[in-house]
């Protein structure tokens, strides 16, 4: 629903503009969906012009049809799957997080979501040293945390190393360099959230390569958090937003090639008493593979680290599947 | 400058209209000016220019971020947040086993929930949390200020005297073991009267006056820049009874702990929250969990749920991105909350077995 503006073609000029209004065409779409010969007369213009400007405008306005094998060809080339960093996980994810997708990991307070979420960005920045934004609006990122995982990860590396100085100060150097990669946004509102990824936008378009390096993974801990303020209630404001967001996720992830993974929380549903996503359907139609995480004790006395991973939707496997993972 | 209008700060009716009238990106508007504006789509110029500014007021922040500068956006990498983390100091409880497995004592810069049933001891840890964010930075403190604000009426300042007595007395003694000349001059400011004084403390009798109190914190916080902690005793209270519209409730709580969640970042100080306890009831058993429903139990960082044990009071850490979970036990004592006595004492949750606890408690009640 482009409304039409001088400059927004050559040949069509402001007076032209006027002409079009005065016959009731303001929009791109009325224009290219009203019949030129009439407009010609009525407005007084030359056909050929108008002919003339309607290829450009639809030239610039519509999507371009594409074939299947065109687009097999494109995925395979620009798709990549990244190793979350735990073994079953990715047994889980087929191999790992595909970049061009959605992944959203969701559970109840205290499963493992950040815990996950920081293994993935230990494990990318580290071991395929690609660089990492993380935007949190819980608070939940700890920093020393990411560094243990680090100092774990590294030490499995760097067994085949032979002096034990220059193996630590190796260590050491990993890690350190592993850190820069991984960059922290705070986002505690709608708008800090869709600012940052506007930001991150432009930046990629630019190819700025300063701070942001190849980035491959965006991970957002948590989505729930920024949008249940809004949702709910008679104003209808804040699925609008949410639905911004997905598209803007979405779209990121497919024109980047990046692997966005968003942690969500879990309701109770009324009804039934089970467990089900927050965000209601509309989000469910967002993420392409789900993740459901869960405590392996039913009540909180029992203290563990094991969880288990469910796969509650995914385009490649069939749901249903679980397996256990340790976050300690 | 390829924002969408959509994604924008403006209100609902006048982006409705925007989106009717075919703009699409903010660089439109910013080029059709006010007067174009109000005529396109009906509005006054005022309110025009208003959008206008708002417009303007994102863009630029967004210029200003794409060229380098950090400004307003809360953004850095994680070594440059480890460093700040390893700087950061704790809060401590006086309880070392519950400090160490909050890694340390509470954070600052996160929320911390507090859990229990009536009579646990969960007033009994915010005042003693109310005091012990003032201990001077050479007795391992972060001398702070503290904010408490109460809804339940549970705060008493009798009690608040005795722990405070009870900690003064515990520098003078370190400072007298250790024959420091700055420890002894930390002292001299580290007085009862400067600690009740520094305690600033709010009394709110529903949610209402709840919400308005955490709307106005941050401009408090701007005027006594050295408060570190902000206790909020009793956060389920005015949620809890007569609430008709759940949904409205779940909406106002997350609203609430996004504001937590930006005072706790922006000032560098720690928010601790009380929670009461309700029962679930499953298909076989009944089990006691945090109220306040699921979709609360993510806005706490950290969550610490404290909980009977026949007469031992235990505390289970839940929830934390950084430690593990572990339940310890601990004892409140007329200086307030200690460790039990002897610390040899682990399998404390071992019921029926003679818990060298038991035997003193039953004799002092004989007398």
């Amino acid at each position: 629903m482009v409304v039409l503006r001088a400059g927004l073609c050559p040949g069509l000029t402001e007076d032209m503009i006027q002409l079009l209004r005065a016959n009731g065409i303001r929009t791109v779409v009325d224009f290219v969906s009203s019949d030129l010969e009439d407009v010609a007369q009525k407005c007084s213009l030359s056909y050929k012009a108008l002919v003339a400007v309607r290829r450009v405008l639809l030239a610039q306005f519509s999507a371009f049809p594409a074939n299947g094998a065109d687009l097999y060809e494109e995925l395979k080339g620009s798709t990549a799957i990244l190793p979350t960093g735990s073994p079953s996980l990715d047994q889980l994810l087929d191999s790992g997080l595909y970049t061009g997708e959605v992944t959203e990991l969701m559970g109840a307070p205290g499963s493992g979501k950040t815990q996950v979420c920081l293994g993935i960005a230990a494990s990318v920045s580290l071991g395929l040293k690609q660089h990492v934004l993380f935007l949190d609006s819980t608070g939940g990122f700890t920093a020393s945390r990411l560094h243990q995982m680090l100092q774990a990860r590294t030490e499995d590396e760097e067994e085949q190393a032979r002096q034990v100085l220059g193996r630590l100060r190796l260590c050491f150097v990993l890690q350190l360099e592993a850190l820069q990669r991984i960059q922290v946004v705070r986002v505690f509102n709608i708008y800090e959230l869709l600012s940052a990824l506007q930001e991150l936008r432009d930046h990629l378009s630019q190819q700025v390569v300063s701070s942001m390096g190849p980035l491959k993974v965006v991970l957002l801990d948590s989505v729930s958090a920024v949008i249940y303020p809004l949702l709910g209630g008679r104003q209808s404001e804040g699925l609008a937003l949410m639905m911004q967001l997905s598209r803007e996720l979405k779209t990121l992830a497919r024109e980047f090639s990046l692997a966005v993974v968003v942690t969500n929380q879990v309701t109770r549903d009324s009804s039934s008493g089970s467990l089900k996503p927050a965000l209601g359907r509309s989000w469910s139609f967002v993420p392409s593979t789900r993740v459901l995480l869960e405590s392996k004790e039913a009540t909180w006395d029992k203290a563990t680290t094991q969880r288990a991973a469910t796969l509650a939707k995914s385009p490649r496997q069939p749901t249903g599947f679980q397996v256990e993972l340790d976050i300690g | 400058m390829q924002r969408e209008v959509g994604t924008l700060p403006l209100a609902p009716a006048l982006r409705a209209r925007l989106a009717a009238a075919g703009f699409q990106t903010a660089q439109e508007l910013l080029d059709t000016g006010p007067c174009g504006l109000s005529k396109e789509i009906g509005i006054s110029r005022e309110e025009a220019l208003e959008a206008l500014q708002v417009v303007r007021q994102e863009c630029h922040g967004d210029a200003a971020r794409t060229a380098g500068g950090s400004g307003a956006t809360r953004k850095c990498t994680a070594l440059e947040l480890l460093e700040e983390e390893q700087t950061q100091g704790f809060i401590i409880t006086f309880c070392s086993a519950l400090d160490n497995i909050l890694g340390g004592g509470v954070q600052l810069t996160k929320i911390t929930e507090i859990c229990g049933a009536p009579g646990v001891g969960k007033t009994q840890l915010c005042m003693q949390l109310a005091v012990d964010v003032q201990i001077p930075e050479c007795f391992g403190g972060v001398a702070g200020e503290a904010v408490f604000i109460d809804t339940e009426g549970s705060f008493m300042v009798d009690r608040v005297v005795d722990i405070a007595a009870a900690c003064v007395q515990h520098c003078h003694l370190i400072a007298e073991a250790q024959q420091e000349e700055d420890l002894r001059k930390a002292l001299e400011t580290f007085s009862l009267e400067n600690i009740l004084s520094h305690i600033y403390y709010f009394r709110c009798r529903d949610y209402t006056e709840l919400l308005a109190q955490v709307y106005l914190l941050p401009e408090f916080l701007a005027e006594h820049s050295k408060v570190r902690l902000v206790v909020i005793d009793g956060i389920a209270f005015p949620f809890r009874h007569d609430f008709e519209d759940l949904s409205l409730r779940t909406r106002l709580l997350n609203g609430l702990a996004q504001q937590l969640i930006i005072i706790a970042n922006d000032h560098k100080s720690a928010v601790v929250l009380t929670n009461q306890m309700t029962t679930r009831i499953g298909q076989s058993q009944s089990t006691l969990v945090p109220a306040l429903g699921e979709s609360w139990g993510h806005a706490a960082t950290v969550r610490l749920i404290l909980h009977w044990d026949n007469s031992q009071r235990l505390a289970t850490l839940y929830k934390s991105p950084s430690q593990k979970e572990s339940t310890i036990a601990y004892h409140i004592t007329s200086h307030g909350f200690r460790d039990v006595q002897p610390p040899a004492v682990t399998h404390s949750t071992e019921g029926p077995e003679l818990n060298p606890r038991k035997r003193p408690r039953t004799e002092e009640e004989k007398q």
